[in-house]
């Protein structure tokens, strides 16, 4: 094993065998270091929406405009362009393939055309941002201001396309490996937690992305071809446009959290050196429980804009049972750190930051489940301040614990320093400090989406805490990043296996694994698990 | 067997190993992205957003050669590389459509909508009299399509070359044929005065027809990508049992368009 690591690490950087590339670690580098530049470009849009918020008035802003044109590519690529190939193209492409023991996915051909279908969607986006008419319309795109805009729609529309095609070819490749690739010996409650996630993902990127696909293709030929399907003076429906955005919308919050959950999943087994708790429980009952009902509470979305009551209140009974298999992965979560000596480290700083996010994002999600209080709460920084929590942090969270744990993978050598730690205290303790007043401004009364708010002034000085909150992210974000580059071209290197993980990507596979992944055949006892720690 | 001895064999597997595991490269993935990239989104919006014919002209002119060399790269490539494991291409196709059916589902479902929400007043306002012949010529079309195809595999079957490219051209051209109504039953309706944008009605039929008949366009697309190797003798089973499972899908999908569209 240590002639293989030798010989790849001396291997000399070869710019076309990593751009014509078919292998699924280097295809899931690209993928990390696409997201990262999306999430670096849409991070600069948020910090330019709350300098513009700091205070009353305009501070540099020229038109309202502007605005939503930050929104719009701050929502569309975080969400987009930064979390879902983040987690289902980087930690999904590297990691699942050596999990089960395959020696890459099952088309790796099909792996290269979803990774570049995303880089030249990338490419999109940002022409759409040095484009004249930038598309405005958030990452929503609602009808009928999608329609009637001068915004650029169609490059929305084509950025959706290409992702949407990417992530659709992503599930077929992913759930055929899993099915098929697995490595000899290894049954289906053997495997890493991460894998069931990632496959339980991609079954609802199948299933819910074409609908997304299907509206926003409609939106384009409503505003380019002159068909009429969003437009009620014609017939149309202006809703339609708002439930087929949602069908799909909804459960990509799911597409973003389950993989998320796997990492940390993980990670705290890992460093707790204990089993998974209640493994078939959290398996099927809960990733299995979010699959079958997150297709069917997407109305929930649509509280304040007009449905009927037997529809709201399904829905909002569907939504409140989504806490039962929620509630089931995080009692495995705090089950598997029961009694357990648990070290710490970057990865697992993350890790409890994460557990933290769940625990608040969860809970301020209830009363907005309810169509009573949803009414009131509904279109204040309450609810921005809810899924910036669960689903924007928390994930983004698991992208940057993924980069420390498997680190060592991926380069061979260490980056759990004390600039990490430094980066890591900026960033939570920055994040709490933009989000905690527009959880306490939002009952008050203070609306979202707002550039300007002088009818509420007394909401200032939380818009100035906030605003410093959201650069000593930034800052803490900046130091990672140097810290992730400085320490692969010459942090310390790594043991073949730092954390004692029994995972096969960890005992089976050199750093960072070379072509074929496993330098012998792996094939795994009746007995073994990925968390068998306790033998 | 000495250590000395041991040492060599183990040098000789590990060189043997490496050799055999290089980094896997292919343009084709690439080259076909950066085809339906200048074509799609960037000839349709130099059309139909900066009405910047010079940027649709660019857009096609690099999208479709891209596309064409891309495909046929990646042809050649499948007909010759072995997969990781054998025979998964026939269970990837399948999945994919099943996102393929909740892309038509989205479309069914605004269709159903709008038309449900009209009540009694549909057709809508400004429907001329569509005939219900075309379409039903159109099945019967597709539907031969489907057995000369079924023809056509249990030739490759037998080992019959020959009998394959033969049933496999009759498929290609019944496709033809097939996209032929449509380009007429299009013009005979946009002559009377029904346009995308004409009603509800319109919008719904147009983009269910035309994103069914662009289907059947692409699958017209894998059979020649078939064709083309099989006239010089060289065919994939799996590939052609793909490009022809496709080409069912279509066809039953065709028989959802024409009972919502034509006879609801």
């Amino acid at each position: 094993m240590s002639t293989a690591t030798t010989t790849h690490d001396q291997e000399a950087f070869n710019l076309k065998e990593w751009i014509f590339t078919t292998d699924h670690k280097r295809i899931g580098v690209m993928y990390l270091i696409g997201s990262m530049a999306a999430f670096a470009v849409a991070g600069m849009m948020a910090l330019m929406m709350r300098l513009e918020q700091a205070n009353i008035g305009a501070q540099f802003i020229e038109t309202g405009t502007d605005y939503n044109e930050w929104l719009y590519f701050h929502g569309a690529a975080m969400i987009l362009a930064f979390l879902i190939p983040g987690l289902t193209g980087f930690a999904a492409n590297y990691f699942l393939p050596l999990m089960i023991g395959a020696a890459d996915v099952a088309f790796p051909r099909i792996n290269a055309f979803s990774i570049w279908l995303f880089y030249f969607a990338i490419v999109l986006a940002l022409l759409s941002v040095v484009v004249p008419d930038t598309p405005d319309i958030m990452w929503t795109g609602y009808p009928p201001y999608a329609v009637t805009t001068e915004g650029n729609t169609s490059f929305y529309v084509f950025t959706v396309h290409l992702l949407g095609f990417s992530s659709i070819l992503g599930a077929v490749n992913f759930l055929v490996t899993v099915i098929y690739m697995r490595a000899p010996g290894m049954g289906w409650n053997q495997l890493n937690i991460f894998v069931w996630t990632t496959l339980a993902a991609f079954v609802l990127q199948l299933v819910f992305i074409p609908v997304l696909a299907a509206a926003v293709t409609l939106l384009l030929f409503d505003k380019y071809l002159g068909t009429h399907f969003f437009d009620p003076a014609a017939g149309g429906d202006v809703l339609l446009y708002q439930n087929l955005f949602w069908f799909y919308s909804h459960p990509a919050v799911y597409v973003i959290f389950l993989p998320a959950v796997g990492i940390l999943f993980e990670i705290i087994a890992t460093m707790a050196k204990n089993q998974i708790f209640n493994y078939k429980v959290c398996v099927y009952g809960g990733i299995g429980g979010v699959v079958a009902i997150g297709g069917e509470v997407w109305i929930h979305h649509l509280y304040v804009t007009g449905m009927p009551d037997w529809l709201r209140i399904g829905m909002m009974i569907s939504t409140l049972l989504i806490s039962v298999p929620v509630g089931l992965i995080v009692m495995s979560l705090w089950g598997t750190l029961w009694r357990a000596a648990i070290s710490y480290n970057v990865a697992m700083m993350y890790s409890v930051a994460m557990l933290y996010l769940i625990m608040v994002g969860g809970l301020t999600g209830i009363p907005l489940a309810m169509t009573s209080l949803t009414v009131h709460l509904s279109e204040t920084s309450f609810i921005h301040a809810h899924f910036h929590f669960i689903m924007g942090l928390f994930s983004t969270y698991a992208v940057f614990a993924a980069v420390y744990y498997w680190f060592p993978k991926m380069t061979g050598r260490m980056a759990d320093n004390g600039w990490a730690r430094i980066s890591f205290w900026l960033n939570f303790i920055g994040i709490n400090v933009t989000f905690w007043p527009l959880f306490i401004i939002g009952p008050q009364g203070m609306p979202r989406r707002y550039w300007n708010y002088e009818m509420f002034p007394q909401f200032e000085a939380y818009h100035e805490v906030a605003t410093v909150g959201a650069f000593l992210t930034a800052a803490g974000v900046a130091i990672m990043i140097i810290n992730w580059i400085t320490s692969a071209i010459s942090g310390p290197k790594a043991p073949a296996n730092p954390w004692n993980s029994r995972s096969l990507e960890w005992t089976h596979a050199p750093n960072p694994p070379g072509p074929g992944n496993f330098p012998e055949a792996v094939t795994v006892a009746d007995d073994w698990t990925p968390y068998d720690y306790n033998k | 067997m000495s250590t000395e001895a041991t040492h060599q064999i183990h040098d000789i597997t590990h060189e043997h190993h490496i050799h055999e595991h290089h980094w896997e490269t292919s343009w084709a993935p690439l080259v076909l992205v950066a085809g339906i990239f200048f074509l799609v989104p960037i000839g349709f919006s130099g059309h139909f957003v900066y009405e910047n014919q010079l940027m649709t002209i660019i857009g096609a002119g690099l999208g479709v050669p891209l596309i064409l060399a891309g495909v046929a790269k990646w042809v050649e490539e499948g007909m010759s590389h072995k997969n990781l494991v054998e025979g998964v291409s026939i269970v990837g196709l399948p999945i994919f459509i099943v996102s393929e059916i909740f892309i038509f589902l989205g479309l069914f479902a605004s269709y159903w909508t709008m038309r449900l929400s009209a009540g009694i007043n549909w057709p809508p306002e400004g429907t001329p009299e569509i005939s219900t012949t075309i379409p039903l010529i159109m099945t019967v079309i597709l539907v031969s399509s489907s057995f000369t195809m079924h023809n056509a595999e249990v030739k490759l079957d037998d080992g019959d070359n020959s009998g394959f490219n033969k049933w496999l051209i009759i498929t290609i051209l019944l496709g033809c044929v097939f996209l032929g109504f449509t380009v007429f039953e299009y013009n005979h309706l946009i002559h009377a005065g029904f346009v995308p944008g004409t009603n509800s009605y319109s919008s719904a039929f147009f983009s269910i027809t035309g994103f069914h008949a662009s289907h059947v366009f692409i699958g017209l697309g894998l059979f020649v990508a078939v064709l083309i190797p099989a006239l010089k003798g060289k065919t994939n089973d799996s590939f052609v049992a793909c490009a022809s499972v496709y080409w069912h899908f279509v066809d039953v999908v065709w028989f959802f368009v024409v009972s919502q569209i034509y006879f609801w």
